[in-house]
């Protein structure tokens, strides 16, 4: 490894959080180019070996590789955080796809209240509060710990949600039948 | 998340057969909100919620939870909310004319569009959520350092950190904030006031000389001067005294005397002598008043 790419090794491997390019080329007195070069020789030389170079939240990290994750845990006394409730998840999509959102709209596209899912994702620190809306709502937007948690360097990785939207035969199937128990209950209403 | 396929199939259940619930799979894991059950229900044609018995959705999932032998609260919880919003919605189905009311403007089909628009929109971000759940296992196998930067690398370690402030500041701060402050004095301020007796005598005044409309009554007037007017001819309708009526919402309200009975008469003259007999009260009387009873009303003032 040249010169560099040893000290960026060992000004992550001291930092606790992400550390950006210019970061690391301001601590090191470097072009961002060189960093970013050395990023590259790093993440290569690391190949196979017990530590990653991960791109997360708007920075570069050392990470344990998953292979490590038992013995890490025993260690560290560590267990893995609990999953996401179906509730949790859903409202975590639509906060880090529309934020900054407020809780009403959260609900108007679940369909329910969503009260106890927007405290238990601000508690488990992946939301937090960003000001207020128009008419005074608290609105909510995903926190750098969601980035780093799910393996994202910003918000534009998500993934394009028009993937997960029902085909168009799904979708005419559905209106049609929309359509008729529409129908059906109009003519039981008069 | 294991949701049912987005795909319609099957023949549809013969007509007049109930659904039966032990075809809901109610697998509760698998319904993450109303909209998803919903959805699940139409795409099985099983819609029908008025013949759904949602006392026999709380007793299977009462079994479900026995057979469990742990009480999951998040999805106890999940439940609870699920299954109101569902006795909501038949609740809504069975009263003809309660329905959602911004669905409720619109035509059968349009409402059917509103509705299935969102729940693809609602079916996108159930898409995404599944994929941030998997996300979030998947990346649990990396774990990143922990423990806090060295002391010796810290731009300002602990230790060195002095106290900036006294904490005798503090204690004063707080100390100012427990004392009781002493009342303002503000009995120079003048309140002008519009007494009920005074609205009354004008209305009695008018009612003299025959029908009138209330906008004579109080024509250039305030608002506080308006609204004792109404309330005093609240009390003049009460004691029997003067009726009113208007012919439409808005409308002029035109005033005219009424002939007393013999009850409504007493009544009035009670209403009259009390008025007469009240003083209007002090200032400080009237800021220390709380709670006004019901013979107050006849000589409060307002102030304007």
């Amino acid at each position: 490894m040249t010169g560099l790419a040893r000290l960026v090794e060992a000004l992550l491997f001291l930092a606790p959080d992400p550390v950006g390019v210019d970061e690391l080329a301001d601590a090191l007195q470097a072009g961002e180019e060189d960093v970013r070069e050395a990023l590259g020789e790093l993440r290569h030389a690391l190949g196979g070996r017990g530590v990653v170079l991960r791109e997360l939240a708007g920075g570069w990290a050392l990470a344990s590789h998953p292979d490590a994750e038992e013995g890490a845990r025993r260690l560290l006394a560590r267990p893995r955080t609990p999953s996401l409730t179906p509730a949790q998840a859903e409202t975590l999509s639509i906060v880090a796809y529309l934020q900054p959102v407020s809780r009403p709209e959260v609900a108007r596209i679940r369909g329910v209240a969503s009260e106890s899912a927007t405290a238990a994702l601000t508690d488990r620190g992946l939301i937090e509060e960003s000001g207020r809306s128009q008419f005074g709502a608290i609105l909510y937007r995903t926190t750098p710990l969601f980035l780093t948690l799910f393996g994202l360097n910003t918000v534009d990785d998500l993934p394009d949600p028009v993937g997960w939207d029902p085909s168009p035969e799904d979708e005419a199937a559905l209106r049609e039948r929309l359509l008729r128990a529409g129908d059906e209950r109009a003519q039981r209403t008069t | 998340m294991t949701s049912p396929p987005v795909s319609p199939g099957g023949p549809p259940p013969a007509a007049g057969s109930a659904p039966r619930l032990d075809r809901l799979e109610l697998d509760l894991d698998v319904f993450a909100g109303p909209f998803d059950l919903l959805l699940s229900l139409i795409l099985r044609e099983e819609l029908d919620l008025l013949e759904v018995e949602l006392a026999d959705v709380v007793v299977a999932y009462l079994d479900h939870l026995q057979a469990r032998e742990e009480l999951d609260l998040e999805a106890a919880t999940e439940f609870l909310v699920l299954i109101a919003a569902l006795l909501e919605l038949k609740s809504r189905l069975m009263l003809p004319g309660e329905e959602l009311p911004e669905l409720d403007e619109l035509a059968p089909a349009e409402a059917a569009e509103e509705l299935l628009e969102r729940m693809l929109q609602y079916a996108r971000f159930r898409g995404a959520g599944g994929w941030l759940a998997e996300r979030h296992e998947s990346e649990q196998g990396h774990l990143y350092r922990a423990a806090p930067l060295p002391d010796a690398l810290r731009r300002a370690p602990l230790e060195a950190a002095r106290a900036a402030y006294e904490s005798a500041l503090l204690g004063q701060a707080l100390g100012g904030l427990l004392r009781t402050p002493p009342p303002i004095d503000v009995s120079h301020l003048t309140t002008p006031r519009v007494s009920l007796a005074d609205r009354l005598g004008v209305l009695r005044g008018l009612l003299r000389r025959g029908a009138f409309s209330f906008d004579e009554a109080v024509e250039g007037a305030d608002r506080v001067t308006v609204a004792v007017t109404l309330f005093a001819l609240l009390e003049l309708y009460k004691g029997g005294e003067a009726a009113w009526e208007q012919a439409e919402p808005f409308g002029e309200i035109m005033v005219h005397g009424a002939a007393p009975g013999p009850a409504a008469a007493r009544a009035a003259a009670a209403v009259r002598r009390d008025a007469a007999s009240r003083t209007v009260p002090t200032r400080r009387d009237a800021a220390s008043r709380m709670v006004p009873t019901r013979r107050d009303a006849a000589s409060r003032t307002v102030p304007s």
